[in-house]
């Protein structure tokens, strides 16, 4: 029996659910917490279902890849859109993991954000994640990926702003968005360099060029764009290299919803572009290179700048930065099913950690009793071995992030507001008054990091 | 200094959440004028809001003779004569209450309220007469026409630099401060969550500081705090006090002003501030890490950064003060005239009449409208809100109390249970007395009279388990029996082991060489506890507990706390060891003596601690046992239970009256409000004739705490009360270990009275868990000595549960904690919200949600002129009752007459019998189906009705 539309299935569940209550909510209809709460737990259990009948169906005909076509998007000249889905080595642990753990951090929340005045709006942002997410793993074409890439990024700035009532969340949401934004940028001229020069942005055709090098007579430089511009995505999602700055700031949201987004799914999402993409990127040198020295100075950075947070889910943040940015180095280096095994490892790990972050200090308590009151120092390994200047460098250097919030003030902030600065005078120009108000310094406006 | 040190918030460490007035530095004030005073200094709410109160007005929770009795009170004067006295211009403004008109929603209401087009639709019917012929527009047009207020002044002078720079370059200074100020004083602070301490900490946070900066360049890359790295070494190694002078006088603060801009610089970020504060009060707050605190030093590293910022933004430290700012809450004349606007309608007065009144009367209305602000109308609000409280509680009380007692005198008694004050007991008394008339409960501050030093058999060190105002001189242990230390020697090693084993895990995930080993391959299996913890809870439970009983030996222990020669101390603490035989006679005498335990005693006496165990809960310490510290008291009751067994302890007690029967005996217990789970300790070491009255005994325990926790799941909105109370008492257990479960159990919520007095007088009667019951006999006690000790124990701590809910519920983001479900623990010393922000104290939102913000009503049993004897002979609770932060009435013991202190020596008698006194066959008949607070009932079991 073929179980492939199951797939569809799996996609349809969430989108539909979130629909559904979308346009309800709209017309007035509410619900109880209780309805609210089972409908959630039966989705996500149909969804297991479903997903437990794709695997023994992979499990029956190991060599075909689970793939189901719904005809074309549109289709311009020679250019394509197809519409298709599919299910292979990579995608199955993803979308497990997606399954698994946003149907846990979905029971947890049920009680956790019982009688919040956002109750429904946390489960319609975590539907439209799950299908976002889940369309991400399995769309067979880059065109397709981004509307669910888009989706998670949405859903995730969102949330990071859930209580929009305060100033915080709000200002820290809108950094993430503006980060999100520029590494997205990346995405789309990837996907509209790869249809100007391929005709499409399909994986499987990727990997037909890469195999052939058949047709296209396509300069490797250019190749190497599309390679640097997808490592550029993903760095952007996993908070990697020049966007390792907003992870803390996503720390403004319920605890849940860091558990899901940061510690287990979103992040991920970077190592899954990455892998699929692995074959183009692998072609080039460069941008193989680059990737590799992303992965490893963020995993160096990240480790220091953990090492001295006082806070519980900083400490977290920062903690998956250094893993993610270890898997982005087993990716450059080739080893796949090495990053795949972290990348499951450590999204589980990662989430139940966020979850139970409020429980640190009694944990910790707990283990204070057990050691009989003789806790072992940490942080009396190689580092104690350095002369204290040197240490009180190195812990200035990472108590203040390694002041790179500054830094891209000074390159990026700056020459930014003063060319939006020459744009407002120019757009004033024709009614220019003597009385303008004057501008908003510099710090009152997003900074991108 | 000391002045400016006073508005800080005074909660400690959140790992023994202490409750206390949140404006205790205001106490000295009172009440009415504190929380005005409070309101505008912290920016906060001093009442609910004046909607709210104006819902409970509709829906009959405040009733309108109420707000006639207050406006009574009140001084009246007469403001257009024969026509309007200042009585009647508020109680037209209090009923129906004013619409919400102001210069924000004007342009609105005239356009979508249509308030110029029509009057309010809800004006009694003299008003609507009067304006009959009248039309709005032109109503309005008069009152814009002839009143002219003053606007407020709309300009002041800084107070401190970052106002100034905030007004001048839309720039908020603070928020360059405090991103260095929050990680330098977060990472000083840490007791023990990040992986590096900060580099030589030892030498102060001042001292660490300067030599952080002094070893790296990178600092200066900030563009606002560029020069950081040079003012700090410019400062040499002078000491904070100097050093902070030295800033005040970059920053031209004269020193007249000092208390108010130092004040104001600690309150911009007053979470941290306080936290400095407390632990320099008293750094054995600390739980681990006891350094040098101090406050002084935390203003010095403040000021540094401020003067640095402000030179960077506005080249220059003094200019700030040049200049004056608009002030951003000044009143605009619109909103007056509205006010009068809706006030002429609410009084009836025709457009004619406003045009033809006098100035002078003109005037005088309107200034008596723009006294009569928005505060005021709440202050009024909330009395009528309270009183009706009052009436509520009292005239069933009296009722009550004027029938024949619930239960009958019988020969024995079964058993006699002391229970801590808290109100979460009552409950749980009411239903063993519901379910066995031969058992009585008692009422006791839980850490029953001992004081003690206690560690437990499984902790690292010794803790206070008593009130936090006491020092505790004893020190008492749990010890394993002689034969069970092997098994105790592998309970320990187990217990190292599987410490060091969880550490390391948390650690190492985090890392980067032993995070990529440890999570790559064994980060899956993490998916199982948790994941299993969350989807069953309850079983997830029973499997652990299960597998703690096969692994980890639990040996039987015993408390050591017997001393026999006088003067055992120990070397380090100077604590003494345990009790002598007369020191344990003193705790049993004065705890069993005022509560009137003289004689008739039964059986067994049960004492009963209490505490509260949760998971995934910074707050768990704010649910266990108020009398405690914020602690179990088990360990108290235990050590009670075996003080009042020992024989000599009875020997002496003899001769002082108690007279204990050879056959009583006490059993220490402990009750955990949560999950509510009862133990018993030492039930090994009692005779084998008390064996299966044991039984019986906790077979009906069993029975009241299963009632129990179904009473108290009616307040929680995701149980449905239909079902059974075994299921009540599975869901409540489901609680206390559901990992994502915020509301482990509701706390103190809803506290509004403390009752001190004999339990004839409360028996039977349902108070809605919500009462402080007091155990107390005032003929037992002819000197008012035990009144004495028993009001000074109760009323702070009372006082203080029943403020500190007060004020988180007015004003949840000021005074409380905000929302629990962002929450971040930060150097597992309190918790703040999103990466870098302040330290929130107070209560969560969660705690809070369904609590009635009412001043706490004490109702004792004693007559007036005594009780308020003992009161004013006690500074602390002279200064309680006289400012009205506390409520306070009495019941003559004698003839039951209740009188209402009114203050300043004036007692009021109680009068009429508007509330009635519902009569139910079982607690349970009566709460059925109702979730909100539940009046004051008589519960009559059948089988007594009859009779």
């Amino acid at each position: 029996m073929n179980f492939s539309y199951f797939l569809l299935v799996l996609l349809g569940l969430p989108l539909s659910t979130f629909v559904l209550w979308g346009v309800l909510w709209l017309l007035g209809v509410s619900w109880s917490e209780r309805v609210i709460g089972r409908t959630v737990k039966l989705v996500y259990a149909f969804m297991m279902l479903a997903f437990l009948m794709l695997c023994w169906q992979v499990y029956q005909q190991p060599q075909h890849a689970v793939e189901i076509r719904l005809g074309d998007w549109f289709q311009l000249d020679h250019y394509e859109y197809p519409m298709a889905f599919q299910l292979d080595g990579i995608t199955m642990p993803f979308v497990g993991l997606t399954i698994v753990l946003s149907g846990l951090v979905a029971s947890f929340s049920v009680t956790y954000l019982h009688r919040d005045p956002g109750y429904l709006r946390f489960f319609l942002l975590l539907m439209l994640f799950s299908f976002g997410s889940l369309l991400v793993f399995t769309a067979s074409s880059l065109d397709l990926l981004i509307g669910g890439w888009e989706l998670v990024g949405i859903t995730s700035v969102l949330l990071i702003a859930f209580f929009q009532y305060r100033p915080e969340p709000v200002k820290n949401a809108l950094r993430v968005f503006a980060t999100y934004r520029v590494a997205d940028l990346c995405i789309l001229v990837a996907v509209f360099l790869a249809h100007q020069w391929y005709g499409s942005a399909e994986w499987s055709r990727f990997r037909e060029i890469v195999m052939h090098q058949d047709g296209h007579a396509v300069p490797g430089g250019m190749f190497s764009l599309i390679a640097v511009l997808l490592v550029f995505a993903a760095s952007g999602k996993s908070a990697q290299g020049p966007f390792c700055g907003w992870l803390a700031r996503a720390m403004e949201g319920p605890t849940p919803s860091s558990a899901i987004f940061y510690g287990a799914i979103s992040v991920h999402a970077g190592p899954y572009l990455l892998l699929r993409a692995a074959p183009i990127i692998h072609e080039s040198t460069f941008a193989t290179v680059l990737l590799f020295f992303i992965g490893g100075t963020t995993a160096i950075f990240a480790t220091m700048i953990q090492r001295s947070c006082s806070d519980a889910k900083t400490s977290l943040a920062y903690a998956s930065q250094t893993q993610l940015g270890m898997i982005f180095c087993e990716i450059a280096m080739g080893w796949h099913t090495v990053a795949m095994m972290h990348v499951i490892g450590h999204a589980t790990v990662r989430a139940m950690q966020f979850l139970r972050s409020p429980s640190m200090l009694s944990d910790y308590h707990r283990q204070h009793a057990g050691s009989g009151g003789v806790m072992q120092a940490t942080g009396k390994h190689y580092d104690a071995l350095l002369p204290l200047h040197w240490q009180r460098k190195w812990y200035c250097f990472a108590l203040f992030r390694g002041f790179h919030e500054s830094l891209w003030e000074r390159i990026i902030g700056n020459p930014l507001y003063a060319f939006i600065r020459l744009l407002a005078k120019i757009e004033q120009w024709p009614t220019r008054q003597k009385d303008v108000p004057e501008q908003a310094s510099s710090s009152s406006l997003p900074v991108i990091d | 200094m000391a002045h400016a040190i006073h508005d800080l918030p005074a909660q400690g460490p959140i790992g023994v959440f202490v409750h206390h007035n949140t404006l205790h530095a205001l106490q000295h004030l009172p009440f009415e004028q504190a929380v005005t005073q409070a309101a505008q200094v912290f920016a906060a709410e001093p009442y609910l809001s004046e909607q709210v109160y104006q819902e409970h007005r509709q829906n009959g929770r405040i009733l309108d003779r109420d707000i006639d009795a207050v406006l009574a009170r009140e001084p009246d004067a007469t403001l257009l004569s024969g026509r309007l006295t200042r009585r009647q211009l508020r109680r037209a403004l209090l009923i129906p209450g004013v619409r919400r008109v102001n210069h924000g929603n004007l342009a609105w209401q005239i356009e979508e309220g249509r308030i110029l087009e029509q009057f309010r639709d809800d004006l009694s019917p003299t008003a609507k007469r009067a304006l009959e012929s009248d039309h709005p527009q032109r109503l309005w047009q008069i009152c814009t026409d002839r009143y002219q207020p003053t606007a407020a002044t709309h300009e002041r002078y800084a107070t401190r630099p970052a106002e100034f720079v905030l007004s001048k370059y839309q720039f908020d200074l603070d928020e360059e401060v405090h991103a260095v100020l929050v990680r330098l004083v977060s990472a000083y602070l840490d007791q023990g969550l990040a992986y590096w301490p900060m580099p030589s900490r030892e030498m102060g946070l001042l001292a660490a500081t300067r030599a952080l900066f002094a070893s790296s360049k990178l600092i200066d890359l900030s563009q606002n705090l560029s020069g950081l790295r040079t003012a700090f070494k410019q400062q040499n190694e002078c000491d904070a006090e100097e050093t902070v002078l030295a800033l005040l006088k970059q920053l031209s603060v004269q020193a007249e002003e000092y208390q108010e801009f130092l004040s104001s610089e600690l309150l911009a970020l007053p979470g941290w501030a306080g936290m400095v504060h407390c632990l320099e009060v008293d750094p054995m707050l600390a739980p681990h890490e006891r350094l040098s605190f101090s406050l002084m030093e935390y203003l010095a590293v403040r000021l540094t950064l401020t003067v640095v910022a402000l030179r960077n933004v506005s080249g220059s430290t003094t200019s700030w003060k040049m200049q004056s700012i608009p002030l951003n809450r000044h009143i605009d004349p619109l909103t007056h005239q509205a006010r009068l606007f809706d006030a002429c309608q609410l009084l009836g007065y025709h457009s004619d009449l406003l045009s033809s009144m006098s100035d002078d009367d003109f005037q005088e209305l309107c200034r008596e409208l723009e006294q009569f602000h928005e505060w005021e109308r709440r202050r009024l609000l909330h009395r009528a809100y309270e009183l009706r409280h009052e009436r509520q509680i009292l005239i069933p009380l009296a009722r009550h109390r004027a029938m024949p007692a619930v239960a009958e005198k019988t020969d024995r008694l079964d058993a006699q249970v002391i229970f801590c004050i808290d109100e979460r007991e009552e409950s749980m008394r009411r239903a063993l007395e519901e379910i066995e008339p031969r058992i009585e409960t008692f009422g006791a501050a839980g850490f029953f009279g001992c004081a003690v030093d206690y560690q437990g058999l499984d902790d690292a060190g010794g803790v206070s388990l008593c009130p936090v105002v006491v020092k505790p001189a004893h020190q008492v242990a749990e010890v394993p029996v002689n034969e069970h230390h092997s098994r105790w020697s592998i309970r320990k090693k187990i217990r190292r082991l599987t410490s060091s084993i969880s550490r390391a895990a948390g650690i190492g995930s985090r890392t980067l060489v032993r995070g990529t080993v440890s999570t790559a391959c064994l980060g899956f299996f993490s998916l199982f506890p948790t994941g299993l913890r969350i989807l069953a809870p309850l079983r997830y439970e029973k499997w652990m507990a299960r597998l703690q009983a096969l692994f980890l030996p639990q040996p039987r222990t015993e408390l050591q706390f017997m001393r026999n020669d006088d003067e055992s101390r120990n070397a380090a603490s100077g604590l003494l060891a345990g009790f002598s035989i007369a020191e344990m006679a003193d705790r049993v005498a004065n705890m069993l003596h005022p509560m009137g335990m003289t004689m008739g005693h039964a059986r067994f006496i049960v004492v009963m601690g209490h505490g509260s165990t949760s998971l995934n809960n910074p707050f768990v310490s704010a649910y266990c046992c108020g009398a405690c510290g914020g602690r179990s008291g088990g360990p108290n009751a235990r050590l009670f239970a075996l003080m009042a067994n020992n024989p000599e302890v009875r020997m002496v007690l003899r001769d002082r009256g108690i007279f204990l029967p050879e056959d009583t005996w006490f059993l220490g217990a402990y009750h955990d409000t949560c999950s509510d789970d009862v133990e018993y300790f030492d039930v090994d070491f009692m005779p084998s004739t008390h064996l299966s009255d044991l039984i019986k005994l906790r077979s009906k325990v069993d029975e009241a705490r299963a009632r129990a926790a179904h009473e108290r799941t009616r307040r929680f909105a995701n149980f449905d009360q239909k079902k059974s109370i075994h299921a009540a008492l599975r869901h409540v257990k489901e609680r206390s270990v559901h990992l994502g479960e915020p509301r482990p159990e509701y706390g103190h919520c809803t506290n509004a009275v403390a009752i001190v007095g004999r339990r004839s007088t409360t028996q039977g009667l349902f108070l809605d868990r919500r009462a402080f019951l007091i155990s107390y006999d005032s003929s037992n006690d002819p000197e008012d000595r035990y009144l004495a000790a028993v009001l000074g124990a109760v009323i702070p701590v009372c006082g203080g549960i029943n403020l500190e809910y007060y004020f988180s519920t007015v004003d949840n983001e000021r005074y409380g904690c905000g929302t629990k479900l962002p929450h971040n623990i930060s150097g597992l010393l309190g918790v703040m919200n999103g990466y870098q922000g302040d330290l929130r104290t107070g209560l969560p939102w969660q705690t809070v949600e369904i609590h009635e913000p009412v001043r706490i009503l004490f109702v004792v049993e004693a007559a007036a002129e005594r009780l308020i004897r003992v009161i004013h002979a006690n500074p602390l609770l002279k200064e309680f009752v006289e400012n009205s932060w506390i409520r306070l009435s009495v019941v003559n013991p004698d003839d039951g007459q209740i009188q209402v202190y009114r203050g300043h020596g004036e007692w009021e008698d109680l009068e009429g019998d508007e509330e009635p006194l519902p009569i139910a066959a079982s607690s349970r008949d009566y709460y059925m189906g109702k979730r909100e607070h539940l009046p004051v009932a008589r519960i009559k079991a059948h089988h007594l009705m009859s009779a």
